[in-house]
Formats: structure tokens, C-alpha cells, sequence
């Protein structure tokens, strides 16, 4: 027996979780990395996005000097687009797009790593900018303030190289996502059979194939400008920057909501026990969005006095947007009606992201109208819609998916009770932040201003959102206290907690290194349905509810 | 075992997605091309007939060619003759190199006789498109000679879906260098 034993190879050591982590090319792996990774930067972020907050408390504050302001306000916009909620959505579509199309991994496992790396050393290079003057010309940019006579610090070009670098790792994931999706859909996976998040999250990647290489472009433009005194914005002409920025900025916007429709899509439906409303309605909209996304980007633009026809031409292509963005939530509402609808924390989240990002999109519509816009663009208004629309819209999407996908990434659930706790506080904590907001804007506020005088209501609005900051810091403190203690104290959840429908809850949780030993036949949008109804499958009978919107009582059952 | 056709390695996943990068990629091309265009008006001494079409035309003609070379080289690859199609990759990276070299002596000739790149809006786009250019012919210089190299060690044989991306993005950067002159040499109009 012992020379048996000393015959064996020595027992393989086990890599350490880190070495795990940093060198694993498993699509899961990498999802769950860009995620944390986001959370890093989610915490630095916020933590900037405080201290403006805590400088504009009360009026005519002098705590931190109007430079230093506006080097956490470029920091904290670059941060929560490109290193947090970027992250966070390439995350949830690494994770869930090769499990929800029946397939082992992403098309190109390798790359997908060398993607999330280059998206980190952005991220590394974005906060080394400190070290040599953070940069203070705001995430957008605007030339010729981010020239180098007026923001000579070298800042401003490590700025410009994390947005290059990590811009190309997210084009090579989307790459990846659509080869993904072209070529590794399992047998009877049709394109109008995959789920919603899959759809929308491929959907993505053609908007991040053409909208990053605009950026990419410009940065470069503009690198040639400050290293090698070209010009192009200053002799040449500042409004190409904003032209070409946007022509990025606004698709930019897009890609990081549309995979956060497609985890609401997702959620919804489970815990309405309906299945999507119009899917055929969802999935066209999603298309007609990633088209019109690319002509809405002059609205802006509208104080730049492009002359009236082009202001015209894109307040239009804007209202027209919001019709297929209101078809979704027009569908999600038809989704929850006379269903059997079920409010724990994921559907929470999903409810509020339906208010909160309904809202962001009313405001949004009203710059399309060029007077509301030229009197309103640079207040604090424009603060409070697109935060509406990126945190309570895109960042709650994404809060709904975590708290649904947990199950899934540990095996566990998310506390209840301490999950109630965040959701409130991060609720309240939000639209205390930028409610207020919506009116200070209307009172003439100007945004991007380190300090403002006391005028009637604007101290006390002001400090109101400055505690409900606060409020949402210890919210999102409590989900992350939540993350992190449910790992190992949560209740075990099982492969399938919420009654899916979709491939993903087919795997073990957390799923097997290839995911899947078999497959089910696929016959219509809701395999596991039909695996768990055999005498009643969806492609016989599609349509569950009746005339009246009801769905049958043996249809309710959630668990 | 029968001869595949190329058809197959075609639709690839490695093809199709270098066909998504190479889309997202025309972006940036595209984007430098309408700032020269539409830069290059607002000066009126902006030097863009300093670059001279003759001398370049012969060097672009190298490049071009490279990609008929390379086409060549599919075809032996195709016929199972790993030899061959190893010299004629080498051969498309020795044309590729040429260009790069004779890129180089343009830009510092150019720069001697005042078009610099601080010189006119004209320059300074006419080096950023060219330049990108460039370092997208440096990139596809190490594929051709590693491709050249597996072919001759028998790694890739008539059946290998990378080496059609290789080849698609090879014929990309020759056909992106046909817009590039055109716009930078032949056409003077603003």
C-alpha cells in the first residue's frame, strides 16, 4: 500500500483562489472578476461622488478648491461609466449569455481574458492620473479646456490611454459577445427563441463594435493634439470634438442600459410567473434603439448653435426614441398585469428600476425639446436625469440582476432581511440625492460649478441631498455587508430557487466548469418549462394568458 | 480525407470575428479621414500638395501587390504545398516591410521640406490616419512571418480558420491604404 501511495504522482496542489482568479479563462470566472473589480471602483467612485456632495452641503463653501472639485468630478464620471457600471453589465453578459444559449464558454475564452485585463490596467492607469495631477476637464472632455494650455497636467493623457486601453477591451468583448451568439447557440437556440437578456445583451454588442471606436478615434486626435501640438481642436475646430464625442457619448449610454433591460426582462416574467409580454415588440424595440442611438447624438449639442434644421433633425430622432424605449416599459407593465406577481428583493429592484428609469426617461424627452434644452442644459437637471436614468435605471437593473443571480454565482441566497434594509435605504438614499436636484436645475443652478451662492431654497435643497448621499453610501454598504456575509451564511438555494425558465437555471449552482452535461430538446423561449411541463409546452400552447389578461391558476406557483 | 474548401474556414468563428473588429476599426479610419477632409478647407496654405503621388504610387503598388502575393499563398496553402505557401507569406511580409520603410522615408522627407505635423491642420490629420495606418502594417508584419513560419513547420495544413482571419485582416489594412491615397495623394480639392 505505501509503495502503492509512492508510486502516485505527488498529489496535484491545488492553485491558489487568486492565481484562480487571475489566470482562468472560464467565462464565469472572468463575469464574476469584472464584477468585483467594478465594485473596487464602485467604492472609489462613490467616494468621490461624497466629497463633491459634502462641498456643496451648504452654500459658498471654501472646503476644497474649485481645481480640486473638478478633478473628483472627472474622476468620479469616468470611474462610475467606464470602470463601474461598464464593468458590472460585460460581467452579467460574460456570465449569463454562454449559459442562457446552452454553450460551454464565450467564443474566445482567451481573449475574454486578455479583454478584462485590458479593462483593469485602464482602470490602474485612470487612478495613477493622481500621482501626476488627476485630470480636472470633466468626463466629457470638452476641447479646448483639455488642451494642454489650459490642463497641462500629464493627468489628463493617462486620462486619455485607460480610456484607450480598457476602450479596446470592451471592443474585443463585444467581439467575442457576437461571435458568442452567432455561432455558439445550442441546437433548437434560434435567434427568436433566445432569451431577453441574451438577445439584448448581443443587440449590445453592435452598439459597442461602433460606438467605442469613436472614442477611440477622438482620444487619439486629441493625444495628438497634447503630445505632439497639432492642433486639430484649437486651430481646427472645437466642435469636432464634441461631434465626434458624442457620436461615442450617446451610444455610450445605450450600451449601458440595454443589457440592464435584458436582466429586467428577465426578472420580471420569473416573478410575475407570465411569460414577457410582445416578446417580438421587446426584441425589435432593442434593435431599433441600437440604430437610433447613433442619431440622437446633437441633442447634446443644442447650445453649440448648430443652426435650427440640425436642432430640429435630432430633438425629432430623440422623441422618436423614446417610442421604442416606451414600448419596453409599456411591455414590462403588461408583463406584471394580472400576474402573480411576487415582491422579494430582485423584483423590488426591478419595480423601482421601472419607476426611477421611466422617470430619467420623461426628463430625457423634454431636452428633446430645443427651448426646454437651451434653458435648462448645463443646470442641474441634466445632473438629476441622467442619473436617474444611469444609477436609478441602469445600477438598479443591475442591483435586481444581482440579487436574482446570486443563487446562481454561490449556491446561496441573499439575506432577506438585511437585503430589505439596503433596498430601502438605497431607494431612499437615491431619490433623496437627485429629486432635489431636479428642482434646484429649474431654479437656474448650474452644474460643474464647485460652489453656488445662498439663494432662497438652494442651501436647504443642497443639503438635503448631500444626507441622502450618505443614506445611499451606508445602502450600499449594507448590500455589500450582504455579499459578502450570504457567501457563507446564506441559505442554500439549489439550482433553480426562483422557478426559471431560461437555460442558466438548468446548471448546478454555481454551474460546473462547462456548464452543462446535457441539454433539453428546445422548442420554444422556455425550455425549462417545457422540461418541468411536458403536457403543457409553450410552442402547442404560446400564448398563457387569456382575453382578460389572466394566467391559469396551476401557472401562479412560484416555487 | 478530402480537401476542404476555403469557404469553410471562412465561416469561422476567428473569421467572423476579425469581420466585427475590422468593422469597429473603419470607424477610426473613417473618423480621420472626415476630420482631414473636412479640416483641410479652413486653411487655405495648408501644404497638402507637398506629398507626392509618383514616388508613393510605386511603394503603394508593393503593398497592393502584397495582397495578390498573399492570395497566391492561400492558393498553395489550398494544394497542400507548405513550402511554397511559406515563401509567398514570407514574400508578402517582405512587401509589407518595404512599404513600411518607404512610409518612414515619405514622412521624413515631407518633414524636411516644412510638412510637419504642427504645420497645417492637413498634416496634422494626414500623420494621425497615415500613422494608424502604419502601425497596422507593423502589427500584420509579425502574423505574415509567424504564418510563414507554421506553414513551413507543418503547424497549419489546408484546413486552419485563423489564418483566413490573418489574411482578411492583411487585405483590409492594403484596401484601407487605396481610400488613404487616394484622399491624401491624389485627391487635391478641399
Amino acid at each position: 500500500m505505501s509503495q502503492q501511495s509512492t508510486a502516485l504522482p505527488a498529489a496535484p496542489t491545488r492553485p491558489s483562489t487568486l492565481w484562480q482568479v487571475l489566470t482562468s479563462t472560464d467565462h464565469k470566472s472572468i463575469g464574476l472578476t469584472y464584477m468585483g473589480v467594478a465594485a473596487v471602483f464602485l467604492v472609489l467612485g462613490g467616494l468621490e461622488a461624497l466629497v463633491m456632495r459634502v462641498q456643496l452641503a451648504v452654500p459658498n463653501n471654501r472646503l476644497i478648491a474649485g481645481e480640486t472639485y473638478d478633478r473628483f468630478l472627472t474622476m468620479h464620471g469616468t470611474t462610475m461609466i467606464f470602470f463601474v457600471l461598464l464593468p458590472l453589465l460585460l460581467g452579467f453578459t460574460n456570465y449569463l449569455l454562454p449559459l442562457q444559449i446552452g454553450a460551454r464558454d464565450m467564443a474566445f475564452p482567451r481573449m475574454n481574458a486578455f479583454s478584462l485585463w485590458l479593462l483593469v490596467g485602464g482602470g490602474l492607469l485612470l487612478y495613477l492620473s493622481p500621482f501626476t495631477g488627476a485630470p480636472s476637464q470633466g468626463w466629457f472632455s470638452y476641447a479646448p479646456l483639455s488642451e494642454t494650455p489650459f490642463t497641462p497636467q500629464r493627468g489628463v493623457d493617462l486620462w486619455s490611454a485607460a480610456l484607450i486601453i480598457s476602450g479596446y477591451g470592451t471592443t474585443l468583448t463585444a467581439v467575442n459577445i457576437l461571435v458568442t451568439g452567432a455561432r455558439l447557440r445550442a441546437r433548437g437556440m434560434l435567434y427568436k427563441r433566445l432569451p431577453m437578456f441574451a438577445w439584448m445583451g448581443w443587440i449590445n454588442g453592435f452598439i459597442i463594435l461602433f460606438a467605442l471606436p469613436c472614442l477611440t478615434a477622438v482620444l487619439l486626435m486629441l493625444e495628438v493634439d497634447r503630445l505632439l501640438g497639432a492642433g486639430l481642436f484649437t486651430r481646427g475646430d472645437p466642435v469636432l470634438w464634441q461631434h465626434y464625442f458624442w457620436l461615442f457619448g450617446h451610444p455610450e449610454i445605450y450600451l449601458l442600459i440595454l443589457p440592464s433591460w435584458g436582466l429586467i426582462s428577465e426578472i420580471i416574467p420569473v416573478f410575475s410567473r407570465k411569460p414577457i409580454f410582445g416578446y417580438e415588440f421587446v426584441a425589435w424595440s432593442t434593435v431599433a434603439i441600437a440604430f437610433l442611438s447613433f442619431a440622437v447624438y446633437a441633442h447634446h449639442m443644442f447650445a453649440v448653435g448648430l443652426g435650427w434644421p440640425v436642432d430640429l433633425a435630432f430633438g425629432t430622432t430623440s422623441m422618436v426614441i423614446a417610442i421604442p424605449t416606451g414600448i419596453k416599459i409599456f411591455n414590462w407593465l403588461a408583463t406584471m398585469w394580472k400576474g402573480s406577481v411576487r415582491y422579494t428583493l430582485p423584483m423590488l429592484y426591478a419595480a423601482a428600476f421601472i419607476v426611477q428609469f421611466t422617470f430619467g426617461g420623461v426628463t430625457g424627452v423634454t431636452f428633446a425639446v430645443v427651448p426646454i434644452d437651451w434653458q435648462l442644459t448645463d443646470t442641474y437637471y441634466v445632473v438629476a436625469h441622467f442619473h436617474y436614468v444611469l444609477f436609478g435605471g441602469s445600477l438598479f437593473a443591475v442591483l435586481a440582476g444581482l440579487h436574482y443571480l446570486y443563487p446562481k454565482f454561490t449556491g446561496r441566497f441573499l439575506d432577506e432581511r438585511l437585503g430589505k434594509w439596503g433596498f430601502w435605504l438605497n431607494v431612499i438614499g437615491f431619490n433623496g440625492v437627485f429629486l432635489v436636484q431636479h428642482l434646484l436645475g429649474l431654479m437656474g443652478m448650474p452644474r460643474r460649478v464647485y460652489t453656488y451662492p445662498a439663494l432662497p431654497g438652494w442651501g436647504a435643497l443642497n443639503l438635503f441631498s448631500t444626507v441622502s448621499g450618505f443614506v445611499l453610501g451606508v445602502g450600499l454598504l449594507v448590500l455589500l455587508v450582504n455579499l459578502v456575509r450570504s457567501r457563507t451564511h446564506g441559505v442554500p438555494a439549489g439550482r433553480d430557487p426562483w422557478n426559471g425558465w431560461t437555460l442558466e437555471w438548468l446548471s448546478s449552482s454555481p454551474p460546473a466548469r462547462e456548464n452543462f452535461a446535457l441539454l433539453p430538446p428546445l422548442h420554444s423561449r422556455r425550455p425549462l418549462w417545457d422540461l418541468k411541463h411536458p403536457d403543457d409546452m409553450d410552442h402547442v400552447r404560446p400564448r398563457r394568458h387569456d382575453k382578460n389578461g389572466h394566467i391559469r391558476e396551476e401557472e401562479r406557483d412560484h416555487t | 480525407m478530402t480537401a476542404l474548401p476555403t469557404s469553410n474556414d471562412r465561416a469561422s468563428r476567428s473569421h467572423l470575428g476579425m469581420l466585427a473588429f475590422l468593422a469597429s476599426d473603419t470607424v477610426i479610419f473613417l473618423l480621420m479621414l472626415v476630420s482631414n477632409i473636412y479640416l483641410r478647407r479652413s486653411e487655405s496654405q495648408n501644404g497638402q500638395a507637398l506629398p507626392e503621388p509618383g514616388r508613393m504610387l510605386v511603394f503603394s503598388v508593393l503593398l497592393w501587390g502584397s495582397s495578390g502575393v498573399l492570395a497566391l499563398a492561400e492558393q498553395q496553402r489550398n494544394r497542400g504545398d507548405r513550402l511554397g505557401a511559406g515563401a509567398l507569406y514570407l514574400v508578402t511580409a517582405l512587401l509589407g516591410a518595404v512599404f513600411a520603410l518607404a512610409q518612414g522615408l515619405e514622412w521624413r522627407s515631407l518633414n524636411a521640406h516644412g510638412g510637419t505635423i504642427s504645420a497645417s491642420l492637413f498634416f496634422s490629420t494626414f500623420y494621425t490616419t497615415t500613422g494608424l495606418h502604419g502601425l497596422h502594417v507593423l502589427l500584420g508584419l509579425p502574423v505574415l512571418l509567424g504564418l510563414a513560419v507554421l506553414s513551413w513547420t507543418g503547424k497549419i495544413g489546408r484546413r486552419a480558420p485563423g489564418v483566413a482571419a490573418a489574411v482578411l485582416y492583411w487585405h483590409f489594412v492594403d484596401a484601407v491604404w487605396l481610400v488613404l491615397y487616394l484622399v491624401f495623394y491624389v485627391w487635391r480639392g478641399p
